[in-house]
């Protein structure tokens, strides 16, 4: 039942009831963010069910007869939003009426109550607790999958929910011509490896949190619409407008959290510019995974890896930790950040290996849903395997197949855009360099502007009013391509 | 055997409630964590939830559940789950079908804005940043007050919402009475001088203030597992789901109220941690009223806090804590620096005696507002002419008068008198408690305080809302409220002794 005034354009009804379930999905990202941030471990349980709840109203609320009675009004209009705003909900719309409300409301509970298993497992690195939830995931998304026509794989049912219009068959062309390249990249880097000791710390938690700091500021963090904080898996999420929520995680050992501020600044930045017309409708969020990891992976990579970036930001690093960095050139401090390691840890890992501990996670999950591997068997799979392709051991399940949270949410078909997320970074950096010229010396003088200008202008501001092909294509002329990511590889790490 | 039909009417009442506790934690989150630029977005947030929360609440079906259910309440016994989960449950949807969801889904709005605006109009203490949500927030007030059969009083309205069936009426003779009895006793305390507490200035750091706040809360019953305790400029207590409760404290340099505002809140917690886990996810699952919320928060704070036995325990931890400023102050002294009784500005630091007419000031001047006899505008003149006369009191500023509390920019009028009827049931509770445990002061000496909160749970929180308030007092007490034996706890705790 919603307040609608029958008199009222068939587009101003629709825009009532998706702002109503926009303000579900508000909650329901509160009731997240705070159980990652704030709360007390024993609320978990009452939280599954609250956020179940939650889930399962906006749920009945958009599949209603009602929406798709207004969509068909609607299914003429031609002004730019209008249409792109019933594009963008006729699509999730006929997903969402697959899907029985009983089973959102599962999945929603499971998630719940299985990010909290997860964490338990993790600090324990005890794979077995964590092994009936991984089971109770797979089941539902088996049942999720099912609800679907039949596609050439299963698994494309899941990666249509967060990169519309791509296929499995296409991100494994990509990742098969990614991992040519890389194998041999890893193995030349392997035979030379660059000393990263300096980084090795300790790196006092308030000096990083100082320089975190300093460094959001400049890129356009503001203390009245954002906020920062720790948690051992850094996540962005935007509640609502105004609200932007990144978190970091601070280790001693590394400097880490600086990178990790900056990737979640890139997803913060996309939500933050979407323009405010959009709030409280679909077309009010970033327009696909792929998208959004491309922009945290251009302000933690091609911005906070660059060497302009460090030219202005060294020095005051410099001041922060001024034992710890003595009579280390900015050059070789910009080698160490930028040296290639096979390691454990995909958070941590370098700009070339990474996309290696994508595409271990992105064969993993087509042979977890096809059965080729079993639950029980999944660590000892991901160990062979992380040896085989990066040549690590790993010591423990924590480090190992439990290092990541996604799973236990039910996020199967998201880590391929991750690695999607790089190959379209560079390809948006080539055409933002090609308009803007030499960044370089801007980031030298601590100057992001008009990059983050240049973005919101193609990029941000749009939110999900083109798909995410078709904002690639408007952005950089052509489609999905991982040769510029390959040459700036083969550049940058020659 | 599991009646059907009350398995349905749990199943939605799960739902409601479930709904509910978002938009606790949506409040708590503003208050704590938002940046402020959330504002506008959080509000349409908590209005459309506590619509959905409403519509589903008085949905015909649950009325139906309700009706079909009337066999089963009879048959079962009165202090059984199901009959008062039956009770209470009906006489909510009586009172909610009163209201339109739309309605509530506006209050609920105007509240989180008038929330915003409260924080900014007390640091700049600018009554007219704030005035239109109070306007908003009174006219809105009104249309509730349309919604129900005429009342004896209006106030009665917005009384209900906090201390169920209790009247103005009868407010108005228990505040009569603490009058009566506490002016005298502010003059006699104040003729025989004044006490020193110089020492209590500070600076005392507020990281330090946290720790000895936590170290009291884990002697209270505090846990990492089920408790959390973060800084608000005004402290309070959520709890937004089951093993969740949350406290917030204010740390700051020039005193150490945060320690008294942390057993206040702490007080609050234990009671919604304390209620039975099996009223979870139903109306039964918190406590019965605000002022017997209020009664543990002032036993916590006051009753414990401020008692001799506490600070003989406790004294040594804080002047160990802070050596440069009450290293040369002894317990005595402290104990009575800490019950000075001296009329000040600010309710929330005010002694346990004058305290009360800072409510009962409060408790005119909505009374004045809702009929009419008193408009918003004229409000800070109204205040401050009034704490001259109650307490003799010049206020300096709206920040430290009128703007001081949030409650009313939240639109909770009705809430304040709860608090002194805490204090007058903190006290009628306090002693049942001592008949039963005996000499508790010295276990609290030793730092023991398990044996009163097992006492307080057994005997008062695990009921939740079963019952009425006036029910749950007189099960506790044996009698009902009533403020003689606070008026002669403060007096013998508090009177000047004769030389």
């Amino acid at each position: 039942m919603t307040l609608v005034a029958k008199e009222s354009s068939p587009l101003e009804r629709l825009k009532t009831i998706l702002g109503e379930i926009a303000d579900l999905r508000h909650a329901e990202a509160i009731l997240d963010w705070d159980s990652r941030v704030s709360m007390p471990p024993a609320g978990a349980q009452a939280r599954a069910e609250a956020s179940a709840t939650l889930t399962r109203l906006a749920h009945e609320q958009f599949v209603s007869d009602e929406v798709g009675e207004l969509l068909d009004e609607l299914s003429s209009v031609e002004e730019e939003t209008g249409a792109a705003l019933v594009r963008v909900t006729r699509r999730e719309w006929e997903r969402s009426r697959r899907v029985p409300t009983d089973l959102a409301g599962e999945m929603s509970h499971a998630n719940g109550v299985a990010v909290a298993a997860w964490d338990e497992a993790k600090a324990s690195s005890d794979f077995a607790s964590f092994i009936p939830h991984l089971e109770r995931q797979l089941e539902l998304k088996h049942r999720y999958i099912e609800c679907f026509p039949e596609t050439e794989t299963a698994y494309d049912v899941l990666l249509e929910d967060y990169e519309e219009g791509m296929t499995t068959d296409q991100v494994v062309d990509v990742f098969d011509r990614v991992k040519q390249e890389l194998v041999p990249l890893i193995e030349r880097h392997r035979e030379r490896p660059v000393d990263d000791s300096v980084l090795r710390g300790p790196f006092p938690v308030g000096g990083q949190r100082e320089a975190g700091r300093r460094v959001l500021q400049a890129f356009g963090y503001e203390d009245t619409t954002w906020r920062i904080d720790e948690t051992p898996h850094p996540f962005a999420s935007k509640p609502g407008v105004g609200d932007i929520r990144l978190t970091t995680h601070t280790n001693e050992n590394d400097l880490s959290s600086l990178f990790s501020s900056m990737h979640e600044f890139g997803h913060g930045v996309y939500e933050f510019d979407i323009d405010n017309g959009f709030a409280r409708t679909p077309l009010g969020r970033g327009t696909s995974s792929a998208i959004h990891e491309s922009q945290s992976r251009t302000w933690e990579n091609l911005v906070g890896r660059s060497p302009g970036f460090w030219r202005w930001f060294y020095p005051q690093l410099q001041t922060i930790f001024p034992e710890q960095l003595a009579g280390i050139t900015e050059g070789s401090f910009v080698d160490a950040i930028n040296a290639v390691r096979p390691g454990l840890i995909r958070g941590d890992a370098d700009e070339v290996t990474y996309g290696l501990h994508i595409i271990l996670r992105f064969e993993l999950e087509r042979e977890l849903l096809a059965g080729t591997v079993a639950v029980r068997d999944l660590p000892e799979v991901w160990n062979t395997r992380m040896n085989e392709y990066l040549g690590v051991d790993v010591p423990d399940d924590a480090r190992g197949v439990l290092q990541d949270m996604h799973w236990s949410v039910g996020l199967f078909g998201y880590f391929p855009t991750y690695q999607l997320g790089n190959v379209i970074s560079v390809q948006i950096w080539e055409r933002a360099r090609a308009e803007l010229g030499d960044l370089q010396d801007q980031f030298a003088r601590g100057e992001f502007s008009s990059l983050r200008e240049w973005l919101c202008e193609q990029i941000y501001r749009h939110g999900s009013t083109y798909p995410p092909r078709e904002l690639l294509k408007r952005v950089t002329g052509s489609d999905l391509d991982p040769e510029p990511y390959l040459e700036y590889l083969r550049t940058k790490f020659a | 055997m599991k009646d059907r039909k009350l398995e349905q009417l749990r199943e939605r009442l799960g739902e409601v409630d479930d709904l509910n506790k978002a938009v606790t934690l949506l409040f708590w989150d503003q208050r704590v964590m938002m940046p402020p630029g959330g504002s506008a977005g959080r509000a349409d947030a908590i209005a459309t939830v506590s619509r959905l929360a409403q519509e589903r609440f008085v949905a015909a079906e649950i009325g139906r559940l309700l009706d079909e259910l009337r066999g089963l309440e009879a048959s079962s016994d009165y202090d059984s789950f199901e009959a008062s989960l039956i009770r209470v449950t009906r006489r909510d949807y009586e009172k909610a079908v009163r209201v339109p969801a739309e309605l509530v889904g506006e209050i609920q709005r105007a509240s989180v804005l008038g929330l915003s605006a409260w924080g900014p109009a007390k640091a700049g203490s600018d009554f007219e940043l704030l005035r239109p949500h109070l306007e908003e927030n009174l006219e809105l007030r009104h249309r509730y007050v349309q919604c129900f059969d005429p009342p004896d009083e209006t106030y009665d309205v917005l009384l209900d919402d906090f201390e169920p069936n209790m009247k103005t009426a009868e407010v108005s003779e228990i505040f009569e009475e603490l009058k009566q009895q506490l002016l005298p006793l502010v003059e006699e305390i104040g003729e025989a001088g004044e006490v020193e507490d110089s020492f209590l200035t500070g600076p005392f750091d507020p990281a330090t203030q946290r720790e000895l706040s936590l170290e009291v809360l884990r002697r209270f019953g505090y846990s990492e597992d089920e408790w959390r305790l973060h800084q608000t400029p005004h402290p309070f207590m959520s709890s937004p789901g089951v093993g969740d409760i949350r406290l917030t404290s204010n740390f700051k340099p020039a005193d150490l109220h945060s320690l008294f505002e942390t057993m206040h809140e702490f007080g609050h917690g234990v009671y919604e941690w304390g209620i039975d886990r099996s009223l979870a996810r139903t109306p039964l699952g918190t406590g019965v009223s605000l002022g017997l919320h209020e009664s543990q928060s002032r036993t916590w704070e006051n009753l414990i806090g401020r008692s001799r036995s506490f600070w003989r325990f406790f004294y040594p931890r804080v002047q160990a804590a802070f050596p440069d400023q009450l290293g040369s102050v002894d317990e005595e002294a402290f104990y009575r620096a800490v019950n000075r009784v001296h009329p000040s500005p600010i309710r929330i630091d005010a002694d346990e005696v004058t305290y009360n007419m800072h409510i009962i000031i409060r408790f005119e001047l909505e009374q004045e507002l809702i009929d009419g006899r008193l408009a918003v505008k004229d409000l800070p003149e109204a205040w401050n002419a009034r704490m001259d006369e109650y307490l003799g009191v010049e206020v300096p500023d709206d920040a430290r008068g009128v703007l001081q509390d949030m409650h009313w920019a939240a639109g909770g009028l009705g809430y304040f008198p709860t608090y002194s009827l805490g204090n007058v049931m903190s006290v009628q509770i306090w002693k049942r408690a001592k008949e039963d445990l005996g000499d508790i002061d010295e276990r609290f000496e030793r730092g023991e305080f398990g044996e009163l909160r097992d006492w307080l749970r057994e005997h008062l929180y695990r009921m939740g809302r079963k019952f009425t308030p006036q029910e749950t007092i007189e099960r506790v007490t044996g009698s009902r409220i009533d403020a003689k034996p606070y008026v002669h706890y403060l007096r013998e705790k508090l009177a000047p002794q004769p030389a």
